[in-house]
């Protein structure tokens, strides 16, 4: 009996210890990439904003490359604005970089292998007009945006405006919801029913009015996938999870839907 | 999606690819039962057949089932009741894995050990391989069991996902299904057989057992490893070819990667058990077998986990291979500081399994002479240790960012790098392998001629290749990034020849070697029977861990740009929170495995008799209570 007593205590602290270190080092979640909304009547200048943000979050570029600190695995991007037109030969900037991006190993800059994947086909995925503004974007790096989201290409985009591809649409695709913004989407999911988002009033559930005022997004994210995680303060436990099993609520909503229903329950600050 | 889980290009194989991948009724109750235990043997048998009934009926008639469900309801996702859903078959998949990895790695060295009882006529290895096998039979239900309920999960947790899978790999069900009902019987047909048939058609049963149990593996690999490397399917996901599915990118890396580590992690959780036995014996000679077999389940451990990094080596460069954005979500992305927890679990392993050799030379009459080594050897690991788990960028507050000059520390940083890592890692392994052999010689004196100048020629190797693997380090920092990453390989090769060369050189320096002592099994302190069972632990922790990168580089994918998880649980949780739930399973497992351990141990046991009562007044014994 002391032999197991001694082992089962040795085991729980050597996987304490463990657990530990993997509470010490950063932590940081990792969440599928959104769709950025570009306006039909956007200037090459905005743009250019929203090419900045693809290339740092969906377009996933700056795994391989870098900005203004070469020696990364693909070439660095400072000054491809100025030189993109003088790499080959009778293309344009803008016909090079978007051979660039729609077929990389065509040409592959000296002393880097053909390591990328075309932009517009899974993983990364983009759109014709988020490459146009990832495109604008390369421009303005050492030269000047000039492309709009009317500008031509000798390339298409296989992606739908809506960001699915053929056979991620067959894994079930976007959602109509999906394009609801989060207060009608609260209403969509029936939350209403049970919580109060206008004022400080008791419902089945708790008030939501301030709920941005007490909790972070974490949190507000947490208390919707796990309800029973911590439960409000006079309010019985497992209600919200049997109704949202009930309702279906796990099977229905999509990423998308949930980063907007946090976005919006986030903004209930009480004013 | 984590544990199962996450389609767009065509997939025919890729140019370069290589050649292999294109992708009577008494005897029958004697079989069937074992000496005194038969009942318990009986009614273990019953449920394990139930078991492997319902496992290949999961497998093989789920295909047209999961056809018509599909049709009828157009559910992506449900919802598991406490736990979400991935958890569930996170735990779920990572406690079958552990119990397929035992089960498919101890007949392996259980079939060597009695092999080499055959050939020495020497019965102690035959013991010994009956004491590893014996641990086969409660485990290999326990492994069933988990298969069929983790089947039964993906089925109803993510009915779509589990569909198209099935839709891809159908054909490989069928002989999955008959694989496992012939490993069931090879299994037992191996262990309850044990003495009760000709040896050479007992290590027959053994190697089929082998056989069959490798083809298991390699056909639930090709499914995982697909995930990843989806291959032979066209624009929409469609199956072209089942072997060009089965033979994707990363299938026989991971097949050969997995049968590496099951291997290393078989030894451990049976050096483990031994240790446990060990702690309980109540006889000296109890302790000697008991230290003899921990002996030997550590070193098939050690032994499988030095070329393990090498074979990791080959899968990582395989990702690479296949998608560079993935081997950079492994290596530079989100699971970056993974491996920083992954070096601090290795460094554990190997500064134990060194303590354990140390410990061991105290029983070795002779062994003394070396002990003046241990500091530095000691010393060695730790500081290869400390480089190892030295991270690239350090975690720090905005003020101290600003007087480092930025996230990578002036002096530290440079440890922090592929270069100093690679570096760490070969001389911590050329450090473990010096402790063995100092180990190995603890009683022996050569009496050969040339003594001299053997253990001359080996300490030149060693010299030579210590300095090599260093200079190749340093050279790296000169370099460009292409090249650096090229430079593993030469490091790398260099330690292998090393360890092979002298391993060579030392087998001939010590043939007919004079004895200066014995080996006195069974007198060795307590504490290095827990390290085997804190190795053990390690291991297991190091294997959930592992098994969470493999399944979570595929981020928000349940097959690799071919199939996106939209559920709620698409995102990729922090390590933190990956450290919690690996910790439950590891706790979880060994509540298990102890259960097993105990299980096993009863057949030792005296057999129950009746409690002998006075009569009662009619003049019957009262029945035992």
């Amino acid at each position: 009996m002391k032999t197991l007593l001694n082992i089962s205590l040795l085991t729980l602290f050597t996987t304490l210890f463990y657990w530990y270190v993997g509470q010490m080092v950063p932590q940081k979640e990792t969440y599928p990439p959104e769709d950025v909304a570009i306006g039909a009547d956007m200037t090459p200048d905005e743009l250019a904003g929203v090419g900045e943000e693809i290339v740092a979050g969906k377009g996933a570029c700056f795994s391989c490359h870098t900005i203004g600190s070469p020696g990364a695995r693909a070439p660095d991007l400072a000054g491809i604005g100025a030189r993109a037109g003088n790499q080959k030969e009778g293309m344009s900037d803008v016909e090079y970089i978007a051979e660039s991006l729609f077929d990389p190993g065509i040409y592959v800059v000296e002393g880097y292998n053909p390591i990328m994947t075309p932009a517009d086909k899974p993983p990364i995925s983009l759109t014709q007009e988020e490459i146009l503004a990832v495109i604008a974007y390369l421009q303005s790096l050492g030269g000047v945006a000039m492309v709009t989201t009317t500008t031509s290409l000798p390339y298409t985009s296989t992606v739908a405006a809506s960001g699915s591809s053929a056979a991620t649409a067959e894994a079930g695709g976007p959602s109509a919801l999906d394009e609801l913004p989060g207060e009608e989407l609260f209403s969509a999911h029936g939350c209403m029913a049970c919580h109060n988002v206008s004022e400080p009033i008791k419902m089945v559930g708790p008030s939501l009015y301030d709920i941005g005022a007490r909790m972070t997004r974490g949190e507000i994210y947490a208390s919707i996938i796990e309800p029973d995680l911590e439960v409000a303060e006079g309010f019985p436990g497992q209600v919200m999870a049997l109704t949202l099993q009930g309702t279906g609520f796990n099977e229905k909503v999509s990423p998308v839907q949930l980063h907007k229903l946090v976005d919006y329950l986030a903004g209930k600050t009480g004013n | 999606m984590l544990a199962i889980c996450s389609l767009s290009t065509a997939r025919s194989p890729r140019k370069g690819s290589r050649w292999w991948r294109g992708g009577p009724l008494e005897r029958a109750k004697v079989f069937l039962s074992f000496g005194r235990h038969r009942r318990l043997s009986r009614s273990r048998q019953r449920g394990i057949l139930v078991i492997l009934a319902a496992a290949f009926a999961a497998a093989v008639f789920a295909s047209p089932l999961l056809a018509d469900v599909e049709s009828a309801v157009a559910t992506e996702y449900r919802a598991f009741p406490y736990i979400n859903s991935r958890v569930a078959i996170w735990m779920v998949g990572e406690l079958h894995l552990m119990y397929a990895a035992f089960v498919l790695a101890v007949p392996m060295f259980a079939l060597i050990i009695e092999f080499i009882g055959y050939k020495t006529g020497d019965k102690r290895y035959d013991r010994l391989a009956y004491e590893f096998t014996s641990l086969l039979s409660v485990s290999f239900s326990f492994t069933a069991t988990l298969g069929a309920i983790l089947t039964f999960m993906l089925m109803i947790l993510y009915p779509r996902f589990t569909a198209y899978l099935i839709s891809i790999f159908d054909k490989t069900f069928w002989p999955y299904g008959l694989l496992f009902f012939a490993e069931a019987g090879f299994l037992y047909g191996y262990y309850y057989g044990w003495g009760k048939m000709s040896p050479r058609l007992h290590l027959f049963l053994g190697v089929c057992l082998n056989l069959v149990g490798t083809a298991i593996m390699f056909i639930a690999n090709a499914w995982l490893s697909f995930m990843s490397s989806p291959a032979g399917i066209d624009e929409s996901g469609s199956l072209i070819s089942t072997w060009q599915a089965v033979n994707n990118y990363t299938w026989m890396p991971i097949n050969i990667h997995r049968m590496i580590a099951n291997v290393c992690f078989g030894g451990a959780i049976a050096a483990a058990y031994a240790a446990f036995k060990f702690l309980g014996a109540k006889t000296d000679e109890q302790r000697a077998h008991y230290d003899w077999m921990g002996f030997v389940g550590n070193f098939i451990a050690i032994s499988a986990l030095l070329p393990l990094p090498f074979a990791g080596y080959w899968l990582a460069s395989e990702i690479y291979a296949f998608r560079a954005q993935m081997g950079m979500t492994l290596m530079g992305g989100a699971f970056s500081w993974l491996f920083i927890i992954q070096a601090v679990l290795i460094g554990m392993l190997f500064l134990g399994a060194n303590y354990y050799l140390w410990l061991g030379m105290e029983r070795i009459e002779g062994a003394e002479r070396y002990k003046k080594f241990v500091k530095y050897l000691l010393a060695s690991i730790t500081i290869c240790f400390i480089v190892w788990a030295t991270p690239h960028s350090l975690v720090a507050t905005i003020e101290e960012a600003r007087l480092m000059g930025g996230a990578h520390h002036p002096v530290l940083g440079v440890l922090g790098v592929m270069s100093a890592k690679n570096t760490a890692v070969n001389i911590m392994i050329l450090t473990t392998y010096i402790s063995f052999l100092l180990y190995r010689r603890g009683n022996k004196e050569p009496t050969v001629s040339w003594a001299k100048y053997g253990h001359a020629a080996q300490f030149l190797i060693f010299v030579a290749v210590i300095g090599f693997v260093i200079f190749i380090g340093i050279y790296g920092y000169f370099v460009e990034a292409q090249v650096r990453i090229g430079l593993s390989v030469p490091q790398v090769l260099s330690v292998l020849i090393c360890m092979i060369v002298v391993t060579i050189i030392d087998i001939f320096l010590f043939r007919k070697a004079r004895l200066i002592g014995e080996i006195r099994w069974g007198q060795i302190p307590a504490r290095a029977q827990y390290m085997l069972f804190f190795l053990g632990v390690t291991f297991t922790w190091l294997m959930a861990l592992m098994g969470y990168v493999r399944s979570g580089l595929r981020l928000h994918w349940h097959v690799y740009e071919v199939m996106k998880d939209t559920s709620p649980d698409a995102y990729t949780p922090t390590l933190g929170f990956a450290s919690t739930i690996v910790s439950i399973i590891v706790i979880i497992f060994f509540v298990f495995i102890v259960f097993n351990f105990w299980l096993t141990g009863l057949k030792e046991r005296p057999a129950w008799k009746p409690k002998t009562v006075l009569p009662d007044e009619t003049g019957e014994p009262e029945p035992g209570t």
